[in-house]
Protein backbone atom coordinates (compact mmCIF):
# COMPACT_ATOMS: atom_id res chain seq x y z
CA UNK A 1 0.00 0.00 0.00
CA UNK A 2 1.80 3.45 -1.02
CA UNK A 3 -0.71 5.83 0.21
CA UNK A 4 -0.83 7.38 3.58
CA UNK A 5 -2.46 4.25 6.52
CA UNK A 6 -5.97 5.42 8.12
CA UNK A 7 -4.73 4.03 11.01
CA UNK A 8 -1.04 4.50 12.27
CA UNK A 9 0.53 2.40 15.70
CA UNK A 10 4.07 3.18 16.30
CA UNK A 11 5.38 1.70 19.47
CA UNK A 12 2.03 1.27 21.17
CA UNK A 13 3.22 -0.30 24.48
CA UNK A 14 0.64 -1.00 27.45
CA UNK A 15 1.18 -1.91 30.66
CA UNK A 16 -0.79 -3.31 33.57
CA UNK A 17 1.59 -2.82 36.70
CA UNK A 18 4.53 -5.11 36.29
CA UNK A 19 2.72 -6.99 33.04
CA UNK A 20 3.68 -5.87 29.88
CA UNK A 21 0.65 -6.64 27.42
CA UNK A 22 2.05 -4.54 24.65
CA UNK A 23 5.52 -3.98 24.28
CA UNK A 24 6.55 -1.79 21.29
CA UNK A 25 4.00 -2.23 18.54
CA UNK A 26 3.76 -1.08 15.10
CA UNK A 27 0.57 -1.18 12.82
CA UNK A 28 -0.60 0.30 10.30
CA UNK A 29 -4.29 -0.27 8.77
CA UNK A 30 -5.46 1.54 4.89
CA UNK A 31 -8.77 2.46 3.90
CA UNK A 32 -10.08 -0.02 2.12
CA UNK A 33 -8.60 -3.17 3.17
CA UNK A 34 -9.70 -5.50 5.19
CA UNK A 35 -6.98 -6.43 8.25
CA UNK A 36 -7.36 -9.73 10.36
CA UNK A 37 -5.82 -9.95 13.65
CA UNK A 38 -4.78 -13.39 15.29
CA UNK A 39 -2.91 -14.10 18.76
CA UNK A 40 -3.28 -16.45 21.71
CA UNK A 41 -5.29 -15.72 24.45
CA UNK A 42 -4.02 -13.38 26.45
CA UNK A 43 -1.90 -11.77 23.50
CA UNK A 44 -3.33 -8.54 24.14
CA UNK A 45 -5.66 -7.94 20.91
CA UNK A 46 -8.31 -7.12 23.26
CA UNK A 47 -6.16 -4.17 25.50
CA UNK A 48 -4.86 -3.37 21.57
CA UNK A 49 -8.31 -2.83 20.51
CA UNK A 50 -9.67 -0.73 23.39
CA UNK A 51 -5.98 1.23 22.55
CA UNK A 52 -7.59 1.98 19.20
CA UNK A 53 -11.04 2.95 20.09
CA UNK A 54 -10.00 5.26 22.78
CA UNK A 55 -11.08 3.08 25.69
CA UNK A 56 -7.92 2.98 27.13
CA UNK A 57 -5.04 4.87 27.26
CA UNK A 58 -1.49 3.11 25.97
CA UNK A 59 1.39 2.95 28.20
CA UNK A 60 3.37 4.39 25.53
CA UNK A 61 3.76 4.96 22.14
CA UNK A 62 1.72 6.97 19.63
CA UNK A 63 -1.85 6.35 17.94
CA UNK A 64 -2.36 8.60 14.78
CA UNK A 65 -6.56 7.90 13.46
CA UNK A 66 -6.51 10.27 9.72
CA UNK A 67 -3.72 12.25 11.17
CA UNK A 68 -5.05 13.32 14.37
CA UNK A 69 -3.47 11.56 17.45
CA UNK A 70 -6.69 12.47 19.63
CA UNK A 71 -9.90 10.25 20.42
CA UNK A 72 -12.48 13.31 21.25
CA UNK A 73 -16.00 13.26 19.42
CA UNK A 74 -15.18 14.30 16.18
CA UNK A 75 -12.95 11.43 15.73
CA UNK A 76 -15.00 8.73 17.63
CA UNK A 77 -17.81 9.99 14.59
CA UNK A 78 -15.59 8.44 11.94
CA UNK A 79 -14.99 5.07 13.35
CA UNK A 80 -17.28 2.37 14.76
CA UNK A 81 -16.53 -0.53 17.37
CA UNK A 82 -18.72 -3.63 17.29
CA UNK A 83 -17.66 -5.97 20.60
CA UNK A 84 -17.69 -9.52 21.52
CA UNK A 85 -20.35 -8.60 23.33
CA UNK A 86 -23.50 -7.11 22.08
CA UNK A 87 -23.94 -3.90 24.28
CA UNK A 88 -27.34 -3.13 23.06
CA UNK A 89 -29.99 -1.76 25.67
CA UNK A 90 -31.88 -4.89 25.88
CA UNK A 91 -35.29 -3.36 27.26
CA UNK A 92 -35.09 -0.91 23.83
CA UNK A 93 -36.54 -2.53 20.27
CA UNK A 94 -34.01 -2.63 17.36
CA UNK A 95 -35.07 -0.04 16.05
CA UNK A 96 -34.96 2.39 19.28
CA UNK A 97 -31.36 1.34 20.18
CA UNK A 98 -30.14 2.51 16.40
CA UNK A 99 -32.16 5.27 16.57
CA UNK A 100 -30.46 6.50 20.36
CA UNK A 101 -27.26 6.11 18.21
CA UNK A 102 -28.49 7.84 15.25
CA UNK A 103 -29.86 11.01 17.26
CA UNK A 104 -26.50 11.28 19.18
CA UNK A 105 -24.27 11.10 16.43
CA UNK A 106 -26.63 13.32 14.43
CA UNK A 107 -26.58 15.58 17.26
CA UNK A 108 -22.55 15.31 16.90
CA UNK A 109 -22.98 16.61 13.43
CA UNK A 110 -22.40 13.31 11.91
CA UNK A 111 -24.29 10.99 8.95
CA UNK A 112 -26.62 8.46 9.37
CA UNK A 113 -28.50 5.98 7.32
CA UNK A 114 -31.38 5.50 7.22
CA UNK A 115 -32.63 3.06 10.19
CA UNK A 116 -35.05 0.48 8.79
CA UNK A 117 -33.09 0.09 5.55
CA UNK A 118 -29.86 -0.66 7.70
CA UNK A 119 -31.61 -3.23 9.58
CA UNK A 120 -32.98 -4.62 6.61
CA UNK A 121 -29.45 -4.87 5.39
CA UNK A 122 -28.05 -7.31 7.65
CA UNK A 123 -31.56 -9.03 8.01
CA UNK A 124 -33.35 -7.81 11.10
CA UNK A 125 -36.16 -5.88 9.55
CA UNK A 126 -38.33 -8.52 10.75
CA UNK A 127 -37.17 -7.70 14.44
CA UNK A 128 -37.17 -4.12 14.51
CA UNK A 129 -39.84 -3.16 16.61
CA UNK A 130 -38.93 -6.16 19.11
CA UNK A 131 -37.02 -5.34 22.51
CA UNK A 132 -33.62 -6.74 21.95
CA UNK A 133 -33.67 -8.07 25.16
CA UNK A 134 -36.07 -10.83 23.19
CA UNK A 135 -32.84 -11.39 20.58
CA UNK A 136 -30.82 -14.74 19.70
CA UNK A 137 -27.05 -13.59 20.50
CA UNK A 138 -26.89 -14.08 16.67
CA UNK A 139 -28.98 -11.28 16.04
CA UNK A 140 -27.78 -9.28 18.93
CA UNK A 141 -24.83 -9.47 17.28
CA UNK A 142 -26.18 -8.58 13.96
CA UNK A 143 -27.91 -5.12 15.58
CA UNK A 144 -24.27 -4.16 16.80
CA UNK A 145 -23.09 -4.27 13.29
CA UNK A 146 -26.21 -2.50 12.25
CA UNK A 147 -25.28 0.15 14.66
CA UNK A 148 -21.60 0.66 13.34
CA UNK A 149 -22.82 0.70 9.91
CA UNK A 150 -24.87 3.86 10.91
CA UNK A 151 -22.73 6.54 10.49
CA UNK A 152 -20.88 5.53 7.48
CA UNK A 153 -17.58 4.91 9.12
CA UNK A 154 -14.01 5.10 7.90
CA UNK A 155 -12.50 2.45 10.23
CA UNK A 156 -14.58 -0.17 11.78
CA UNK A 157 -12.82 -2.59 14.79
CA UNK A 158 -14.48 -5.70 15.04
CA UNK A 159 -13.64 -8.14 18.16
CA UNK A 160 -15.01 -11.82 17.20
CA UNK A 161 -17.72 -10.68 15.22
CA UNK A 162 -18.42 -14.46 13.71
CA UNK A 163 -18.43 -15.96 17.48
CA UNK A 164 -22.11 -16.15 17.45
CA UNK A 165 -23.55 -16.02 13.95
CA UNK A 166 -25.04 -19.34 12.42
CA UNK A 167 -23.86 -20.07 8.78
CA UNK A 168 -26.51 -17.88 6.64
CA UNK A 169 -25.13 -15.39 9.76
CA UNK A 170 -21.51 -15.55 8.67
CA UNK A 171 -22.06 -15.21 5.27
CA UNK A 172 -23.89 -12.27 5.44
CA UNK A 173 -21.48 -10.92 7.90
CA UNK A 174 -18.57 -11.54 5.21
CA UNK A 175 -20.48 -9.80 2.55
CA UNK A 176 -21.02 -6.93 4.51
CA UNK A 177 -17.53 -6.89 5.46
CA UNK A 178 -16.52 -7.10 1.88
CA UNK A 179 -18.91 -4.33 0.87
CA UNK A 180 -17.66 -1.91 3.62
CA UNK A 181 -14.59 -2.38 2.06
CA UNK A 182 -14.80 -1.65 -1.52
CA UNK A 183 -17.23 1.30 -0.54
CA UNK A 184 -13.04 2.21 1.10
CA UNK A 185 -13.76 1.31 4.89
CA UNK A 186 -10.52 0.40 6.71
CA UNK A 187 -11.58 -2.67 8.95
CA UNK A 188 -9.47 -4.64 11.60
CA UNK A 189 -10.97 -7.84 12.33
CA UNK A 190 -9.95 -9.91 15.58
CA UNK A 191 -11.48 -13.78 15.24
CA UNK A 192 -9.85 -16.86 16.04
CA UNK A 193 -11.72 -18.53 13.20
CA UNK A 194 -9.28 -18.76 10.62
CA UNK A 195 -11.57 -20.24 8.09
CA UNK A 196 -13.40 -17.10 7.88
CA UNK A 197 -10.43 -14.77 8.42
CA UNK A 198 -9.38 -16.10 5.04
CA UNK A 199 -12.43 -15.56 3.45
CA UNK A 200 -13.06 -12.02 4.13
CA UNK A 201 -9.07 -10.51 4.98
CA UNK A 202 -6.40 -9.11 2.81
CA UNK A 203 -4.29 -9.20 5.25
CA UNK A 204 -3.63 -11.40 8.63
CA UNK A 205 -1.48 -10.15 11.36
CA UNK A 206 0.08 -12.47 14.76
CA UNK A 207 0.10 -10.65 17.83
CA UNK A 208 2.57 -12.74 19.98
CA UNK A 209 4.68 -11.36 22.98
CA UNK A 210 3.47 -7.76 22.69
CA UNK A 211 4.29 -7.10 19.28
CA UNK A 212 3.26 -8.33 15.76
CA UNK A 213 5.31 -10.83 14.80
CA UNK A 214 3.90 -12.18 11.59
CA UNK A 215 2.50 -10.58 8.63
CA UNK A 216 0.41 -12.28 5.47
CA UNK A 217 -0.83 -10.50 3.15
CA UNK A 218 -3.17 -11.86 0.13
CA UNK A 219 -1.31 -12.03 -3.04
CA UNK A 220 -3.27 -10.72 -6.53
CA UNK A 221 -4.52 -13.92 -8.09
CA UNK A 222 -2.33 -15.87 -5.39
CA UNK A 223 -3.95 -19.01 -4.07
CA UNK A 224 -1.52 -20.02 -0.97
CA UNK A 225 -2.91 -16.89 1.29
CA UNK A 226 -4.78 -19.47 3.67
CA UNK A 227 -1.97 -21.99 3.89
CA UNK A 228 -0.15 -19.04 4.55
CA UNK A 229 -2.40 -17.51 7.36
CA UNK A 230 -2.77 -21.76 9.13
CA UNK A 231 1.41 -21.82 8.97
CA UNK A 232 0.92 -17.94 10.70
CA UNK A 233 -1.21 -19.57 13.13
CA UNK A 234 0.25 -22.64 13.75
CA UNK A 235 3.16 -20.04 15.23
CA UNK A 236 1.07 -19.37 18.29
CA UNK A 237 1.86 -20.84 21.43
CA UNK A 238 -0.10 -23.61 22.46
CA UNK A 239 -2.60 -23.22 25.28
CA UNK A 240 -0.91 -22.82 28.78
CA UNK A 241 2.25 -22.01 27.02
CA UNK A 242 2.06 -18.30 26.94
CA UNK A 243 1.49 -18.12 30.94
CA UNK A 244 4.92 -19.05 30.92
CA UNK A 245 6.39 -16.88 28.09
CA UNK B 1 -24.80 22.61 23.93
CA UNK B 2 -24.19 19.79 21.78
CA UNK B 3 -22.80 18.25 25.20
CA UNK B 4 -26.15 19.10 26.93
CA UNK B 5 -28.38 18.13 24.20
CA UNK B 6 -26.53 14.53 24.13
CA UNK B 7 -27.11 14.31 28.22
CA UNK B 8 -30.92 15.07 27.24
CA UNK B 9 -31.20 12.20 24.83
CA UNK B 10 -29.29 9.74 27.07
CA UNK B 11 -31.72 10.87 29.99
CA UNK B 12 -34.44 10.31 28.20
CA UNK B 13 -33.21 7.02 26.93
CA UNK B 14 -32.85 5.98 30.86
CA UNK B 15 -36.03 7.19 31.60
CA UNK B 16 -37.56 5.22 28.82
CA UNK B 17 -36.69 2.07 30.25
CA UNK B 18 -37.06 3.01 33.63
CA UNK B 19 -40.72 3.32 32.44
CA UNK B 20 -40.96 -0.03 31.00
CA UNK B 21 -39.89 -2.05 34.12
CA UNK B 22 -40.51 0.81 37.10
CA UNK B 23 -37.46 -1.44 38.59
CA UNK B 24 -35.95 2.14 40.20
CA UNK B 25 -38.86 3.55 40.91
CA UNK B 26 -40.62 0.81 42.64
CA UNK B 27 -37.57 -0.13 44.76
CA UNK B 28 -37.28 3.68 45.95
CA UNK B 29 -40.56 3.99 46.61
CA UNK B 30 -41.02 1.02 48.66
CA UNK B 31 -37.92 1.89 50.22
CA UNK B 32 -38.69 5.29 51.23
CA UNK B 33 -42.20 3.80 52.62
CA UNK B 34 -40.57 1.57 54.76
CA UNK B 35 -38.04 4.17 56.23
CA UNK B 36 -40.79 6.18 57.08
CA UNK B 37 -42.86 3.93 58.99
CA UNK B 38 -40.02 2.80 60.73
CA UNK B 39 -39.01 6.22 61.86
CA UNK B 40 -42.41 7.59 62.32
CA UNK B 41 -42.88 4.51 64.56
CA UNK B 42 -39.43 5.24 66.20
CA UNK B 43 -39.96 8.74 66.84
CA UNK B 44 -44.11 9.17 67.16
CA UNK B 45 -43.27 9.87 71.36
CA UNK B 46 -40.97 12.48 70.28
CA UNK B 47 -41.43 16.13 71.93
CA UNK B 48 -42.55 18.83 69.04
CA UNK B 49 -39.26 20.66 70.40
CA UNK B 50 -36.83 17.81 69.29
CA UNK B 51 -38.45 16.93 65.72
CA UNK B 52 -36.74 19.56 64.36
CA UNK B 53 -33.85 17.85 65.15
CA UNK B 54 -34.82 14.34 64.32
CA UNK B 55 -36.88 15.27 61.17
CA UNK B 56 -34.25 16.42 58.89
CA UNK B 57 -32.34 13.37 59.69
CA UNK B 58 -34.67 11.09 58.45
CA UNK B 59 -35.09 12.99 54.95
CA UNK B 60 -31.47 12.54 54.21
CA UNK B 61 -31.44 9.46 55.69
CA UNK B 62 -34.01 8.26 52.77
CA UNK B 63 -31.97 10.32 50.48
CA UNK B 64 -28.20 8.70 51.08
CA UNK B 65 -30.08 5.31 50.85
CA UNK B 66 -32.39 5.77 48.28
CA UNK B 67 -29.17 7.47 46.42
CA UNK B 68 -26.79 4.31 46.84
CA UNK B 69 -29.29 1.87 45.63
CA UNK B 70 -30.05 4.51 42.52
CA UNK B 71 -26.66 5.12 41.60
CA UNK B 72 -25.67 1.06 42.26
CA UNK B 73 -28.75 0.09 39.81
CA UNK B 74 -28.13 2.92 36.83
CA UNK B 75 -24.76 1.32 36.20
CA UNK B 76 -25.14 -2.04 36.82
CA UNK B 77 -27.55 -1.74 34.02
CA UNK B 78 -24.88 -0.40 31.64
CA UNK B 79 -22.31 -2.71 33.04
CA UNK B 80 -24.63 -5.86 32.21
CA UNK B 81 -25.26 -5.07 29.01
CA UNK B 82 -21.62 -3.24 28.87
CA UNK B 83 -23.33 -0.43 27.27
CA UNK B 84 -21.64 1.94 28.65
CA UNK B 85 -18.29 0.95 26.36
CA UNK B 86 -20.96 1.52 23.30
CA UNK B 87 -21.31 5.21 24.76
CA UNK B 88 -17.67 5.70 25.23
CA UNK B 89 -16.86 4.67 21.80
CA UNK B 90 -19.18 6.88 19.77
CA UNK B 91 -19.41 10.22 19.23
CA UNK B 92 -20.85 11.43 22.66
CA UNK B 93 -18.82 13.58 25.29
CA UNK B 94 -18.33 11.94 27.94
CA UNK B 95 -19.45 14.63 29.80
CA UNK B 96 -23.31 14.06 28.57
CA UNK B 97 -23.06 10.55 30.27
CA UNK B 98 -22.25 12.27 33.48
CA UNK B 99 -24.70 14.39 33.30
CA UNK B 100 -27.89 12.33 31.89
CA UNK B 101 -26.83 9.87 34.87
CA UNK B 102 -26.77 12.48 37.30
CA UNK B 103 -30.61 13.83 35.85
CA UNK B 104 -31.69 10.64 36.35
CA UNK B 105 -30.87 10.00 39.91
CA UNK B 106 -31.78 13.51 40.93
CA UNK B 107 -35.38 12.72 39.65
CA UNK B 108 -35.29 9.43 41.21
CA UNK B 109 -34.34 11.36 44.36
CA UNK B 110 -36.74 13.98 44.11
CA UNK B 111 -39.86 11.38 43.73
CA UNK B 112 -38.13 9.73 47.03
CA UNK B 113 -38.14 13.31 48.66
CA UNK B 114 -41.76 13.92 47.43
CA UNK B 115 -43.24 10.76 49.61
CA UNK B 116 -40.86 11.09 52.58
CA UNK B 117 -41.99 15.08 52.67
CA UNK B 118 -45.17 14.52 52.50
CA UNK B 119 -44.89 11.43 55.03
CA UNK B 120 -42.89 13.75 57.55
CA UNK B 121 -45.70 16.23 57.27
CA UNK B 122 -48.15 14.07 58.37
CA UNK B 123 -46.65 12.26 61.09
CA UNK B 124 -44.42 15.04 62.60
CA UNK B 125 -46.37 18.34 63.31
CA UNK B 126 -42.78 20.10 63.52
CA UNK B 127 -42.44 19.53 59.87
CA UNK B 128 -45.36 21.75 58.79
CA UNK B 129 -43.22 24.41 57.28
CA UNK B 130 -42.88 21.80 54.58
CA UNK B 131 -46.47 22.31 53.61
CA UNK B 132 -46.45 26.52 54.28
CA UNK B 133 -43.13 26.87 52.67
CA UNK B 134 -43.45 24.89 49.52
CA UNK B 135 -41.00 26.62 47.32
CA UNK B 136 -38.25 27.03 50.13
CA UNK B 137 -39.01 23.17 50.81
CA UNK B 138 -38.61 22.47 46.76
CA UNK B 139 -35.07 24.37 46.26
CA UNK B 140 -33.86 22.71 49.70
CA UNK B 141 -34.79 19.06 48.26
CA UNK B 142 -33.87 19.93 44.91
CA UNK B 143 -30.16 21.61 45.78
CA UNK B 144 -29.53 18.95 48.04
CA UNK B 145 -30.54 15.66 45.67
CA UNK B 146 -28.42 17.56 43.06
CA UNK B 147 -25.40 17.89 45.31
CA UNK B 148 -26.01 14.50 46.30
CA UNK B 149 -26.05 12.91 42.41
CA UNK B 150 -23.13 15.35 41.40
CA UNK B 151 -20.55 13.75 43.94
CA UNK B 152 -22.37 10.05 43.32
CA UNK B 153 -22.70 9.87 39.98
CA UNK B 154 -18.39 10.44 39.49
CA UNK B 155 -17.79 7.54 42.23
CA UNK B 156 -20.43 4.87 40.76
CA UNK B 157 -19.30 5.70 36.92
CA UNK B 158 -15.61 4.87 38.22
CA UNK B 159 -16.68 1.57 39.62
CA UNK B 160 -19.10 0.85 36.63
CA UNK B 161 -16.36 0.77 34.31
CA UNK B 162 -13.36 -1.11 36.40
CA UNK B 163 -15.33 -3.79 37.04
CA UNK B 164 -15.64 -2.76 40.86
CA UNK B 165 -18.09 -3.91 43.59
CA UNK B 166 -21.17 -2.83 44.06
CA UNK B 167 -20.51 -2.86 47.64
CA UNK B 168 -17.54 -0.21 46.66
CA UNK B 169 -19.95 2.02 46.27
CA UNK B 170 -21.65 2.29 49.70
CA UNK B 171 -17.90 2.73 51.21
CA UNK B 172 -16.87 4.98 48.83
CA UNK B 173 -19.93 7.16 48.51
CA UNK B 174 -21.06 7.92 52.01
CA UNK B 175 -18.05 9.62 53.36
CA UNK B 176 -17.73 11.55 49.93
CA UNK B 177 -21.74 13.01 50.03
CA UNK B 178 -21.33 13.56 53.74
CA UNK B 179 -20.25 16.95 53.39
CA UNK B 180 -23.14 17.46 51.05
CA UNK B 181 -26.14 15.64 53.23
CA UNK B 182 -24.99 17.70 56.60
CA UNK B 183 -24.92 21.05 54.66
CA UNK B 184 -28.94 20.16 53.14
CA UNK B 185 -29.14 18.88 56.75
CA UNK B 186 -28.60 22.03 58.42
CA UNK B 187 -30.50 23.88 56.00
CA UNK B 188 -33.59 21.80 56.50
CA UNK B 189 -33.29 22.34 60.26
CA UNK B 190 -32.99 25.93 59.96
CA UNK B 191 -36.03 26.00 57.75
CA UNK B 192 -38.06 24.18 60.22
CA UNK B 193 -37.28 26.28 63.05
CA UNK B 194 -37.82 29.30 60.95
CA UNK B 195 -34.53 30.78 60.74
CA UNK B 196 -33.56 33.86 58.77
CA UNK B 197 -29.86 31.67 58.03
CA UNK B 198 -31.99 29.33 55.75
CA UNK B 199 -31.43 31.42 52.47
CA UNK B 200 -27.51 31.16 53.29
CA UNK B 201 -27.58 27.99 53.96
CA UNK B 202 -29.29 27.30 50.95
CA UNK B 203 -26.21 29.26 48.85
CA UNK B 204 -23.97 27.28 50.50
CA UNK B 205 -25.64 24.41 49.21
CA UNK B 206 -25.59 25.82 45.88
CA UNK B 207 -22.02 26.92 46.09
CA UNK B 208 -21.67 22.97 47.04
CA UNK B 209 -23.49 21.79 43.94
CA UNK B 210 -21.47 23.98 41.66
CA UNK B 211 -18.05 22.37 43.08
CA UNK B 212 -19.62 19.02 42.93
CA UNK B 213 -20.75 19.12 39.03
CA UNK B 214 -17.18 21.11 37.89
CA UNK B 215 -15.07 18.80 39.31
CA UNK B 216 -17.39 15.65 38.31
CA UNK B 217 -17.39 16.91 34.62
CA UNK B 218 -13.86 17.33 35.03
CA UNK B 219 -12.98 14.49 36.19
CA UNK B 220 -15.77 11.96 34.60
CA UNK B 221 -13.64 11.55 31.37
CA UNK B 222 -10.07 10.59 33.25
CA UNK B 223 -12.16 8.36 35.91
CA UNK B 224 -13.37 6.26 32.77
CA UNK B 225 -11.25 5.70 30.23
CA UNK B 226 -7.89 6.96 31.95
CA UNK B 227 -5.75 9.80 31.29
CA UNK B 228 -3.42 9.67 27.83
CA UNK B 229 0.16 9.26 28.06
CA UNK B 230 0.78 12.69 26.57
CA UNK B 231 -1.23 14.59 28.91
CA UNK B 232 0.41 12.36 31.88
CA UNK B 233 3.76 13.68 30.59
CA UNK B 234 2.79 16.97 29.82
CA UNK B 235 1.90 17.57 33.45
CA UNK B 236 5.20 15.86 34.59
CA UNK B 237 7.01 18.35 32.81
CA UNK B 238 5.29 21.45 34.30
CA UNK B 239 5.69 20.06 37.43
CA UNK B 240 9.83 19.63 36.83
CA UNK B 241 9.37 23.27 35.24
CA UNK B 242 8.07 24.33 38.87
Amino acid sequence: MSEAALLELRGIGKHFGRLAVLRGLDLDLHSGEIVGLIGANGAGKSTLLSIIAGLMPPSRGQRTFAGSEGVGRDERARFAVVSHTAQTYPRLTALENLELFAKLRAQAGGHNEALRPTLDRLGLGYAADRQAGTFSRGMLQRLALARALLGRPEMLLLDEPFTALDRPGRTLLATVLAQERDRGAAILLISHDLEALVSVADRVVLLEGGVIAGDVARAPGGDTFAERVRSLAGRMPAVGAEAHA
Amino acid sequence: MVALRQAWLLAVNDLRQEARDLELVLTSTFFSLVVLIMLGMSFSALGISAQPLAVPGMLWLSVAFVGALTLGRIFTREREFDTLRALLVAPVERVSIYLAKAFVTIVILLGCCLITVLGLTLLFPAAQPFAERPLETFALVLMGCTAYAGVGTLFAAGLASSSGKNVLLSVILYPLTMPSLLFALVATRSLLEGHESFLTYLGQLTATNVIAFVVGAWLFEPVLVGVPQQRRGAARAARRRR
